[in-house]
């Protein structure tokens, strides 16, 4: 049988009511995640313009990138998107030991998804895909190619470095949820954080056609 | 577990499993169309496919759809601009 504790918000002074304080912190978190995805953004429309500008170049180059290596990741994030949307229900419901289970499936599923990221980089190394470093590259034949694959490793790389701030501050998180009245002073900060990683899923979602899969 | 809490516990996860089925299929599709290439101007389908992706867990997983009008305008309105900003610059480069 589930224990369920008690669930809530400790208002902080400056707040007329918890609804409001509610509210202020979705707020925040969507302002930040808004400055986020116009960051992202402007990589998704230097991928677009290079395959305008350079359509051969690109198909060229995306052949060389791991396509099912980026369609087992992307499934990856989905899983831990649902363990996401697991926690945050369960602490709604008070289900603690169960929120910290669908906690730690998340982080677990994130770290599962850099692991298969850095095999990838690591594949990417051997098959001399890496233009920027000391080595020959291999479409050095074509000098547009390069172009699109440093766009694929900023993007990607910014995507990694997002997931494993998250997965980092989720770990926190998650033994900060573990202490006794974490759900009844705190249970909103499992939603905020829910935010934040379904964000990250959301943009690996766009990542994954822009650069692999779109006319390949 | 009872009977009483199995059924509270669907009732709490019925939308988030329900949209990890919808991506999960959806997923499918665009993996399906790129590795077969099954015809031309298939770029039209998957950024279709793509922007379907992104509803469901803007909508859905990120409980916009639910969640008070001042945040569901503030969230929309960052998508808004992103619009602008592909709309723009595309009319250049595709006007050329």
């Amino acid at each position: 049988m589930a224990e369920a504790v008690p669930v809530g918000i400790e208002r902080l002074e400056h707040f007329e009511s918890v609804g409001q304080q509610r509210e202020a912190a979705a707020l925040g978190m969507w302002a930040w995640l808004l400055t986020e995805l116009l960051l992202f953004a402007g990589l998704f429309l230097i991928a677009l313009i290079l395959r305008i500008l350079h359509p051969k170049a690109v198909t060229l180059a995306t052949t060389h990138l791991k396509f099912w290596i980026g369609a087992a990741n992307t499934a990856v994030l989905i899983c831990s998107s649902f363990t996401m949307s697991g926690a945050i229900e369960l602490s709604r419901l008070g289900w603690q030991r169960g929120m910290l289970r669908c906690m730690l499936a998340t982080a677990g599923l994130g770290t599962l998804f850099l692991c298969l990221k850095g095999f990838e980089y690591y594949e990417d190394f051997v098959e001399h895909m890496v233009p920027f470093l000391a080595q020959p590259y291999a479409l050095a034949g074509d000098p547009a190619t390069r172009l699109f694959v440093d766009v694929y490793f900023v993007t990607t790389g910014l995507h990694a470095v997002h997931l494993f701030t998250g997965v980092s501050i989720l770990l926190v998180l998650t033994w900060m949820a573990s202490r006794p009245m974490f759900l009844q002073k705190h249970q909103n900060r499992i939603e905020i954080y829910g935010l934040y990683w379904h964000f990250i899923d959301l943009i690996w979602i766009i990542v994954f056609p822009v650069l692999y899969v779109l006319n390949r | 577990m009872t009977q009483e809490e199995r059924r509270l516990l669907w009732r709490h996860m019925r939308m988030p499993a329900l949209s990890f089925v919808a991506l999960m299929v959806l997923l499918a599709v665009n993996v399906a169309l790129g590795a077969m290439l099954p015809f031309g101007h298939l770029w039209m389908v998957e950024a279709g496919v793509t922007l379907c992706m992104v509803l469901v867990v803007l909508l859905v997983s990120m409980e916009v759809w639910r969640d008070t009008p001042l945040i569901r305008v503030f969230s929309m309105l960052g998508f808004f601009w992103v619009v602008i900003l592909f709309t723009m610059t595309l009319t250049d480069y595709l006007g050329r």
